[in-house]
């Protein structure tokens, strides 16, 4: 029945010559081979530099007042699996609480000294890598208003300060002016959040064999630089600092020596401290004027606040609040309305060689590899016992929080956020666009005839 | 022992050759066709080698000469005037010959494919199905639109029985 088309063909077909395509053949395999190596580096950098940049810019900012209705969460657990990173849109805003710790997920690949950061009024974590293992509320410090966080500069020697604005996303890079700085730590903001107090460390010979340490109060422009004290190394060095409530006064120790001075770096006064005894925390100055002390019980794990003339050094009044026990030490945080004091209290941990009960300086108390677990605890004037208002999953090591949150004196019941976090969204979504992607390039014949059939099979 | 890709390229281009263009209808998408599947050989050969590459190739033909992404190019081409090669004549199997490539410029790549499937590679529809990736019903729906329109442009080209059993 087709015999003469079939001959027809046939006789078309007899008279096609062969080409001579085999050279071409090859040269075009070795062409689309190039292309395919070509856009799959090209994809793949693609894919790179749209993780990297694309949740760092061009998405709304928030509003900075969000931090108003401030509270501090009744507990925090580690951050969630990839999640967002500090800076990353949509922007946290202020913030409430800070913490690091040698919790897996705060060590990352590298031992990577991950920061976590809890929003001012919500369960929203956000976290940032420091390159190394840096104690919040030592080394990296939440503003009072909750809105920035200082850092040292991470791994590099520029003697650097690094602000992170929680609310717009950029991070102000602050330049140490002590020469010859090879790092450059920040140790405390201004009650305005104005001025920060920072600590350089300079090499005092070429072979870096010693060093020593400037203590500094300067603007966050980093034009006024002003110098409070310059000493050898030693374990407490402008550690802690405390600001008075109006800023006039700053109180830090060094060694064995509390100095307050003014904020043009001339010294007030300054006193010997009582054995066992240590400058309180970044709460230290109280609205009386005087001083807080924290202080150990010889012989015990036991500590407590003490109040002593600026001055002088000597006791004031007794405090009426309740110790705490069983703790390496603690921190003085800031003042409640209701006169609570809140402190973060260091639970020992087990594995420790070092013995708490007795004498040990105060940075080893706070070592990493000497805590198990931190708490919040509120030591309300006339109580028997403290009261927990925040407490942490084992291994977070270190805690801040904001002056606005401790003064509005809130709590919230928190709901740490579980799963996964935005970070791992983005990237398998990515991910999984990119290679759906790919497949459907690949499989670009077989999807037309698929689609074709399914025209032909619908007009049937 | 194994056939090496040129001594495959040289043995098997002229029957390639001709498949390319009864597919196309022009000699210099012909070439263009062969010289891409032959291309796609060449990235797989080490995988097909052993196997079958003479299917391979062919099913690369009819894969390419159907997809929409080849057929959007084919379409800016088959404007041009088909290529005259030294030695045609004007004889009377000429003149079938050309009016047999203006009839199949007149069907679409699909309908082509079957109908060189079909008639000049003797397949039945469900081999021709399995070569061109869809389902027999497919082919035989293409194969009917082909012949009709054959039947419309080129009436010398089809036996009066076929058009009536194609009804």
């Amino acid at each position: 029945m087709t015999a003469r088309l079939r001959e027809t063909l046939h006789a078309a077909a007899a008279d096609v010559p062969a080409y001579p395509v085999y050279e071409r053949a090859l040269a075009t395999a070795r062409r689309s081979r190039r292309r395919a190596v070509l856009a799959t580096v090209a994809a793949l950098v693609l894919v790179a530099l749209t993780g990297a940049v694309l949740p760092l810019t061009r998405t709304p900012a928030v509003d900075p007042a969000a931090g108003a209705d401030a509270a501090l969460p009744d507990r925090i657990a580690l951050p969630p699996l990839g999640a967002l990173h500090a800076t990353d849109r949509p922007r946290l805003g202020p913030a409430s609480v800070i913490f690091s710790g040698q919790a897996a997920r705060l060590q990352g690949w590298d031992e990577d000294g991950i920061v976590g950061v809890v929003s001012a009024d919500s369960d929203r974590y956000r976290t940032f890598s420091m390159g190394y293992e840096a104690p919040v509320g030592e080394q990296v410090i939440l503003s009072p208003d909750g809105r920035y966080v200082a850092r040292p500069a991470g791994l590099s020697e520029d003697g650097r300060v690094d602000i992170i604005d929680l609310v717009t996303g950029r991070t102000r890079q602050l330049h140490s002016k002590v020469a010859d700085s090879v790092g450059t730590t920040p140790r405390a903001w201004s009650p305005d959040g104005r001025q920060l107090v920072v600590d350089d460390t300079v090499p005092t010979d070429p072979m870096r064999s010693s060093y020593r340490r400037v203590l500094s109060i300067v603007t966050l422009d980093g034009e006024r630089w002003t110098q409070l004290a310059d000493g050898g190394q030693q374990p407490i060095f402008g550690a802690p600092v405390a600001f008075a409530p109006q800023g006039a006064r700053v109180a830090y120790q060094i060694g064995r020596v509390v100095t307050v001075a003014d904020p043009d770096g001339r010294t007030v006064s300054s006193f010997e401290l009582p054995a066992e005894s240590w400058l309180a925390g970044k709460g230290a100055w109280a609205t009386d004027g005087t001083l807080t002390l924290i202080s150990r019980k010889a012989g015990t794990t036991d500590w407590s606040l003490r109040r002593v003339d600026p001055g002088t050094g000597r006791d004031t009044a007794p405090l009426p609040l309740p110790g705490v026990t069983g703790v390496t030490t603690i921190r003085l945080l800031g003042w409640g309305p209701d006169g609570s004091a809140l402190v973060v209290a260091y639970q020992p941990e087990p594995l420790s060689p070092d013995r708490f009960d007795q004498p040990l300086e105060l940075d080893q108390r706070t070592a990493y590899p000497n805590v198990r677990s931190v708490r919040v605890l509120a030591l309300t004037p006339d109580a028997t016992a403290p009261r927990t208002l925040m407490t942490a999953p084992e291994q977070i090591l270190a805690v801040d929080v904001a002056d606005s949150v401790i003064s509005a004196g809130r709590t919230r019941a928190a709901n740490p956020p579980g799963g996964v976090g935005g970070r791992f969204w983005f990237w398998t979504i990515l991910i999984t666009v990119v290679t759906a992607g790919i497949v459907v390039y690949r499989s670009r014949s077989r999807l037309a005839l698929w689609l074709d059939d399914r025209r032909v099979r619908r007009a049937r | 022992m194994t056939e090496t890709f040129h001594e495959f390229v040289v043995h098997r281009t002229p029957a390639l050759s001709r498949t390319a263009y009864l597919l196309t209808g022009d000699h210099q998408l012909a070439e263009d066709l062969l010289q891409s599947a032959l291309a796609r050989t060449y990235r797989h050969w080490r995988r097909i080698r052993d196997g079958d590459p003479e299917a391979y190739v062919r099913r690369a033909m009819y894969h390419q000469q159907v997809s929409w992404w080849r057929r959007r190019r084919l379409t800016e081409r088959l404007e041009a005037q088909p290529t005259d090669r030294p030695g045609d004549d004007h004889s009377e199997a000429t003149a079938l010959r050309l009016s047999l490539v203006h009839a199949l410029r007149g069907l679409t790549p699909r309908q082509r494919a079957v109908i060189v499937l079909r008639f000049y590679e003797d397949l039945t529809e469900a081999q021709a199905a399995a070569v061109l990736g869809c389902s027999v019903g497919t082919v035989k729906r293409h194969g009917h639109d082909a012949i009709r329109r054959l039947r419309a442009t080129a009436l010398d080209l089809v036996d009066p029985t076929v058009e009536r059993s194609q009804q």
